[in-house]
């Protein structure tokens, strides 16, 4: 395997060392670009309670394209869809190598507590949420109950 | 070249079945889009010109379990063919009798196995044997 660059293991110590609350993120012992992630819903969200795993990948020409990220834990959100895609335009278009694997992350967690039903990646969730928001909250309330809590 | 781990290669490969960017000769997606181990795949191949197979699509399940792309994905035709490669019983391919699968790559995909099969199907000593009914399956 190649050297890996300076700048992730420089990101890497920082997610231990001085990680972000609400957030872990640990890269595999046999490939230190791809990143195994929890994120804790954040409160007054209809994910408070539930712990959300994804993993992260760092593709070769990182930083100059945005890692991978996916939602290994169901949820019920417009902007993920059934396999764990995550619509985000900072994942996207908006990428810039400014940026870094915790501004994703909290990018992420931002997009639990702000929902985006305009800009859906699951359409049928993205419809339950304009047709009728309390009953998607109170779906995707059970959702979190359901795969996002150790029983 | 860092290694692309499974997960992230099998959704690469899904996206570029999904949005037909790769081959006109074959397809392929998730059996079912709630399965996020994406493990059980569907895919066709489209015969190819000036054989028995000329005109024929051919469906086959693709199974990329845990180890895959270390290891090859376990291929099964659903539609009868006549193929030295395919057991005839069961439509398994048999990677003892398709390099494609025998001696795999990690860097192989889903569709090279589709198009490498769609190849068998033209060879010389192959385009030419007979076939079951079209539309007959083994299942």
């Amino acid at each position: 395997m190649s050297q890996l660059p300076k700048r992730i293991i420089k990101e890497s110590q920082r997610l231990i060392s001085d990680p972000v609350p609400g957030i872990t993120a640990v890269p595999h012992e046999d490939n230190l670009r791809y990143f195994q992630v929890t994120i804790q819903g954040p409160k007054e969200s209809p994910y408070q309670d539930g712990l959300f795993k994804l993993e992260l990948y760092l593709p070769d020409d990182y930083p100059m394209v945005a890692p991978k990220v996916r939602f290994l834990t169901k949820i019920y959100h417009p902007n993920i869809d059934r396999l764990g895609r995550i619509c985000l335009d900072v994942l996207k278009k908006n990428w810039s190598p400014a940026l870094q694997i915790r501004t994703i992350l909290l990018s992420i967690q931002a997009l639990l507590s702000a929902p985006n039903p305009d800009d859906p990646l699951s359409n049928e969730v993205a419809e339950h949420w304009k047709r009728d928001e309390q009953d998607a909250i109170a779906t995707a309330k059970e959702y979190t109950k359901l795969y996002a809590t150790e029983q | 070249m860092s290694t692309i781990p499974r997960n992230f290669k099998l959704l690469e490969e899904l996206e570029k079945g999904e949005k037909g960017l790769g081959s006109e000769s074959c397809s392929y997606g998730l059996q079912d889009l709630d399965d996020l181990t994406m493990t059980y795949w569907n895919g066709t191949v489209l015969g190819p010109p000036n054989s028995v197979h000329s005109n024929r699509i051919y469906f086959l399940t693709i199974e990329c379990n845990e180890s895959y792309p270390e290891n090859p994905p376990i291929v099964k035709f659903q539609s009868k063919i006549n193929l030295p490669c395919v057991d005839q019983t069961t439509g398994l391919v048999d990677p003892k009798k398709f390099k494609t699968l025998g001696e795999w790559k990690r860097s192989y995909s889903i569709e090279i196995v589709l198009l490498e099969l769609r190849k068998e199907m033209a060879l010389p000593g192959n385009k030419k044997l007979a076939q079951p009914k079209e539309g007959s399956t083994y299942f």
